[in-house]
């Protein structure tokens, strides 16, 4: 008997690995699609057949950082004494644009990504923080109409952003926070708040109080149970919670394409915007793609132990 | 903990002061992203050399372009002193006072003779034939048409044609040899189809292929002056047109469903049509060699003649406008008067601007620099545009809601779709009191 | 703020050092509400105010209250009640497909296996995403002339996007591609939170793979899979950039883009404020509903 149960386990972990890696070719063929495409040969990049087997090219990168002009025809182009990657866009029919004094227009993706790295991190550090502390407080403390406090502050991520992008607009330059990293940090914070709140509620639920009961008893204060008992408890889910924040700021569109223009804009609404010339070059789209997916993925590697150490001890109900 | 606080309030005081700082003598120009805004840019780096005066052209994509620039208007933000807007805006944004009257700059500085007729008439007059100017024609631009000069010059081709159509297969100057070419080069079986045209409903794109059928076919949208619509976008001749554009779309490749400039010019560079419709400044494009592997083979022609005669092209392009919140009102002014000049509108067009100066579009140095300037020179003056009035998009919503389903889905005949888009258009022109 | 609170449970008043249970509470909670209240009130009362009138942000003409007009216009515009259609089908068709893929995988990758870190990561990577992109590079991939799709699949020229019967399906299938790994490491997290001896207990009674999987875990495992529904279904019903890239057929206008076209490209403000309020009342009814269902799950 116990021989046949081994059997059919081993079979059954077999299974599952088999489907694990099937899961894994089908979730990330589009994205390997998308990797293969930001390192092609504009020509390649949509073919009929698709092409798989190329030779691979950094130009998509080089391109992405500068802006850049079509030539026109019989156009002079210096181009024995351009550097190699100004012979690279030459290459594919353009000429870097310069300014006045000739230096080289870079495009607006380096300063953009600078702006989304600061509002998505410190916007999903103060979400993850509001929404740990709160959700603490709801599920440990009695609070007069705590259902329906709980309630409202998910259905204020309810209303489509397109709705609420008009008064938000007037609200923040009536305040002067239109185009500030402050602006969209908030907006961000606001957004994530209600996440955070439910998500880390129902973490925060499953930690039994006995931990924390014990602690004050061992002469804890109430705080500073909650920074070492609650705190790593929940790691799990702060890390849950942290991951999906920054992705939600990191990629958010219609917020960052209304509410910014020069100064604090972030990257989203510029990656598509290559498809603006009369042909769209994928490789450049796919190049910003891939590098904006970069801190997002190492992020999420880094947390991977917390997210996956599961919600520790058991007892998972009392 | 406390260091980090400080760091924090610190970091967030710098975002706050950087949000407020505004340099003087600097000049924003909104625009969409795309080549032209990248050419604008360096015509406006000469500016800078000249006068110190640093101008920015800030841009956004295409498809958010309106929605951007408008939420921006109607909030009454400075973000922007010049604005290279659609055609179609100057009713809602000069109602609406988002544009400065540019009337008197117009008459001080003689514009009307140094601009081309059409252009002034559509990009910078608002009410039509108000005499009341609202910007500088900029970026003219109409739609025409790409075509597979390999595919056309086969001999065994060409035999084929004659003998099936009775004449040489040639450029079509009519829409009765568009559709015959079309059909002649509809090959599935070996992934060759006729033609590409614009289908995509999310904003102006369908309503823009089908008003190239519909103005060459003798149609209108309705009477500019009067607002009626019953009887004129539902005459015969519309409903010819509109067959003739579900006509062509049956020899599209598949897949044809959402498709504006960036599929039509990859019809061409993909092999894929034998003839494709898109904006002219959409060519530049189609004839670099890197962009387009087919780029020596390929040739352009200007909207082909309806049965009666009528020739007109849908008119795309843009003016630029002064913002009415801007604080560099007069400094904006200065540079629009820098922008007229003849010396900057023949710089403007060598750097890869669509100019609409007259004597630029005219010389014969402008018209055989590219293969496509010859076409576009003579579009220029046969093009017709959508309306004009605030309410526009409710119209252009209406239209995708019943051309759309008829072009791409076959639903109804050309007859009812019209008489219903005709009834809706009325009932938006009641809405806001115009005509009756 | 601190009168709507309530007194203290008895029990927790053992912590007399350091802040009060009360100041904690106060600390911990009110800040985030008042900053919610604060920052979503206006636009609320913007919205409500303005859905009773005929208010264009693109006009200078001053707003006229019309009372109920927008409302009884978007009930008796057939077009809408399609938008409504298509909308719930999407949101049934994708959340289900999400919840089964997202929650099988979880039961997957339920087990200890080499480079669980590392799978688990390269499996999150659709979600990390832009919406936006996401619609550019799926559009490209249906593609029947050059997607890879097609291609891979030998379907020859089977147009995902262009028949309006499948299309909606289409998009529906991206979205299910991308968002079924957030449903995946939500069920993960209450998965591995299933106390072990329970699992040992039921082999010992020998229990079947169902009795198991129905009566242990799935009970477990409902209140945290229960929040990934919610939030998933309010984001289906609020989609935008993937179908707004991906199609433009009539099959697949979802509500949200409706609401796009009439706020931002005819800024009709008026209705457009009066259908969001359509919308938002709607979630708010499927949400309680759920919500409801997350308490029983948790009570039991």
């Amino acid at each position: 008997m116990a021989t046949v149960t081994s059997y059919g386990q081993r079979l059954g972990n077999r299974v599952a690995v088999g489907m694990i890696i099937l899961a894994l070719i089908v979730f990330l063929a589009p994205i390997a699609w998308i990797g293969a495409t930001a390192f092609k040969p504009r020509n390649l990049a949509t073919t009929v057949p698709p092409t798989i087997f190329f030779a691979p090219e950094v130009s998509p990168f080089v391109k992405l950082f500068t802006k850049r002009v079509q030539l026109k025809p019989n156009e002079k182009v210096d181009y024995e004494s351009a550097p190699w990657w100004e012979r690279i866009v030459l290459d594919g029919g353009e000429r870097i644009s310069r300014t006045g004094r000739g230096e080289v227009q870079l495009s607006g993706y380096p300063s953009r990504f600078l702006n989304s790295l600061i509002v998505a991190i410190t916007s999903t550090f103060l979400a993850v923080a509001m929404g740990t502390i709160t959700a603490y407080g709801f599920s440990r403390f009695k609070v007069k109409g705590e259902a329906d406090w709980l309630f409202f502050i998910l259905s204020t991520r309810m209303l489509p952003p397109v709705v609420v992008a008009i008064p938000m607009f007037l609200m923040y330059r009536a305040v002067g926070l239109n185009d500030t990293h402050l602006g969209l940090i908030i907006l961000y914070t606001a957004f994530n708040v209600s996440f955070a709140v439910w998500l880390m509620k129902g973490f925060i639920d499953e930690i039994p109080r006995e931990y924390e009961e014990a602690a004050l008893v061992d002469g804890y204060t109430r705080m500073e149970a909650f920074f070492k008992i609650v705190l790593p408890e929940a790691a799990t889910g702060i890390a849950a919670t942290a991951v999906f924040c920054f992705i939600t700021a990191w990629n958010e569109y219609a917020f960052a394409l209304i509410m910014t223009n020069r100064r604090a804009q972030t990257a989203p609404p510029f990656i598509p915007s290559q498809v603006g010339s009369g042909l769209p070059d994928w490789t450049v789209i796919a190049s910003g793609t891939a590098l904006f997916l970069l801190p997002v993925a190492i992020f999420t590697f880094l947390l991977r132990n917390h997210l996956l150490r599961g919600m520790s001890f058991g007892a998972i109900r009392k | 903990m406390r260091m980090l606080t400080k760091g924090l309030v610190a970091g967030l005081g710098l975002f706050m002061w950087s949000g407020t700082s505004v340099l003087a003598q600097e000049l924003t120009i909104f625009w969409a992203e795309w080549d032209p805004a990248n050419y604008l840019q360096e015509l406006a780096n000469e500016y800078e050399a000249q006068t110190g005066v640093k101008v920015t052209v800030e841009t956004t994509p295409w498809a958010d372009f309106q929605t951007k620039a408008f939420t921006e208007f109607n909030a009454q933000g400075s973000a922007y002193d010049l604005i290279v807007g659609d055609s179609q805006w100057l009713g809602a944004a000069s109602e609406a006072g988002h544009y400065v009257d540019l009337t008197d700059f117009v008459k001080e500085n003689d514009v009307l003779s140094k601009m081309a007729p059409a252009t002034m008439k559509f990009y910078a007059e608002y009410p039509g034939n108000s005499g009341k100017y609202w910007s500088i024609p900029t970026e003219g631009d109409a739609v025409g048409w790409s075509y597979r000069k390999d595919w056309f010059t086969d001999p065994a081709e060409m035999a084929n044609f004659k003998a099936k159509y009775g004449y040489d297969l040639a450029p079509p100057t009519t829409w009765a040899q568009l559709t015959d070419i079309s059909e002649f080069f509809y090959r599935p079986d070996q992934k060759r189809y006729g033609v590409a045209i614009y289908t995509d409903n999310s904003y102006d794109a369908l309503a823009m292929g089908f008003e190239n059928a519909l103005f060459s076919y003798g149609g209108e949208l309705g009477d500019m002056a009067t607002y009626k619509v019953d009887g004129m976008i539902n005459s015969p001749k519309a409903v010819a047109a509109l067959d003739a554009y579900k006509k062509l779309y049956s020899f599209a490749p598949p897949g044809w469903a959402k498709t504006f400039f960036v599929e039509d010019n990859q019809a061409i560079t993909e092999n894929l049509a034998a003839m494709s419709m898109n904006y002219f400044a959409f060519f530049p494009a189609l004839i670099n060699p890197a962009s387009n592997p087919n780029a020596a083979n390929t040739g352009f022609f200007a909207n082909p003649a309806g049965p009666d005669g009528d020739q007109y092209a849908a008119l795309g392009g843009q003016g630029i406008s002064v913002v009415s919140y801007s604080q560099n009102k007069e400094e904006a002014m200065k540079f629009l008067k820098w922008f007229i000049q003849d010396d900057t509108q023949k710089e403007w067009a060598k750097l890869g601007g669509y100019t609409c100066s007259k004597a630029v579009l005219e010389s014969s140095e402008f018209r055989n620099a590219t293969p496509y300037n010859e076409a576009f020179y003579q579009t220029m003056f046969k093009v017709k545009d959508f309306w004009a009035v605030p309410e526009y998009a409710e119209l252009l919503t209406a239209l995708n809601q019943r051309v759309y389903p008829a072009v791409v889905g076959g639903q109804g005949t050309s007859q009812e779709t019209l008489d219903a888009l005709a009834a809706d258009w009325k009932a938006i022109f009641a809405k806001y009191g115009r005509g009756n | 703020m601190a009168e709507v609170m309530n007194r203290l449970d008895p029990k927790s008043r053992a912590a007399a050092r350091g802040f009060s249970d009360l100041a904690i509470r106060n600390l911990f909670v009110v800040p985030t509400v008042a900053f919610l209240i604060v920052f979503n009130i206006f636009p609320l009362i913007y919205s409500l105010g303005y859905s009773f009138t005929d208010f264009r942000a693109s006009s200078k003409e001053a707003a006229n209250f019309v009372g109920l007009q927008n409302y009884r216009d978007l009930l008796a515009d057939p077009f809408i009640w399609t938008n409504f259609t298509i909308t719930a089908k999407y949101v049934i068709v994708s959340v289900t497909g999400q919840v089964l893929v997202g929650f099988g995988l979880a039961l997957l990758l339920n087990r200890s296996f080499p480079f669980k870190g590392l799978v688990t990561t390269l499996l999150l990577l659709p979600m990390m995403l832009s919406m936006a992109v996401v619609g550019l590079f799926w559009k490209l991939l249906y593609d029947p002339n050059f997607g890879i799709i097609n291609y891979a699949l030998g379907l020859g020229n089977f147009e995902w996007l262009s028949d309006p019967g499948i299309a909606l399906y289409a998009v529906a299938l991206t979205d299910i591609w991308m968002w079924s790994p957030f449903v995946m490491l939500l069920s993960l997290a209450g998965l591995s939170a299933v106390p072990k001896h329970l699992y040992e207990a039921a082999s010992i009674d020998r229990a079947g793979r169902f009795y198991v999987f129905f009566r242990i875990t799935l009970p477990l495992v409902a209140p945290i899979l229960l929040i990934a529904i919610i939030f998933r279904t309010m984001e289906a019903f609020k989609t935008f950039d993937l179908a707004f890239v991906m199609t433009s057929q009539p099959t697949t206008e979802l509500i949200s883009i409706r609401l796009y076209k009439m706020a931002f490209q005819e800024w009709q403000t008026g209705k457009s404020c009066a259908l969001a309020y359509i919308v938002l009342i709607m979630v708010l009814t499927i949400t309680n509903i759920y919500v409801k269902y997350l308490n029983k799950a948790k009570q039991r």
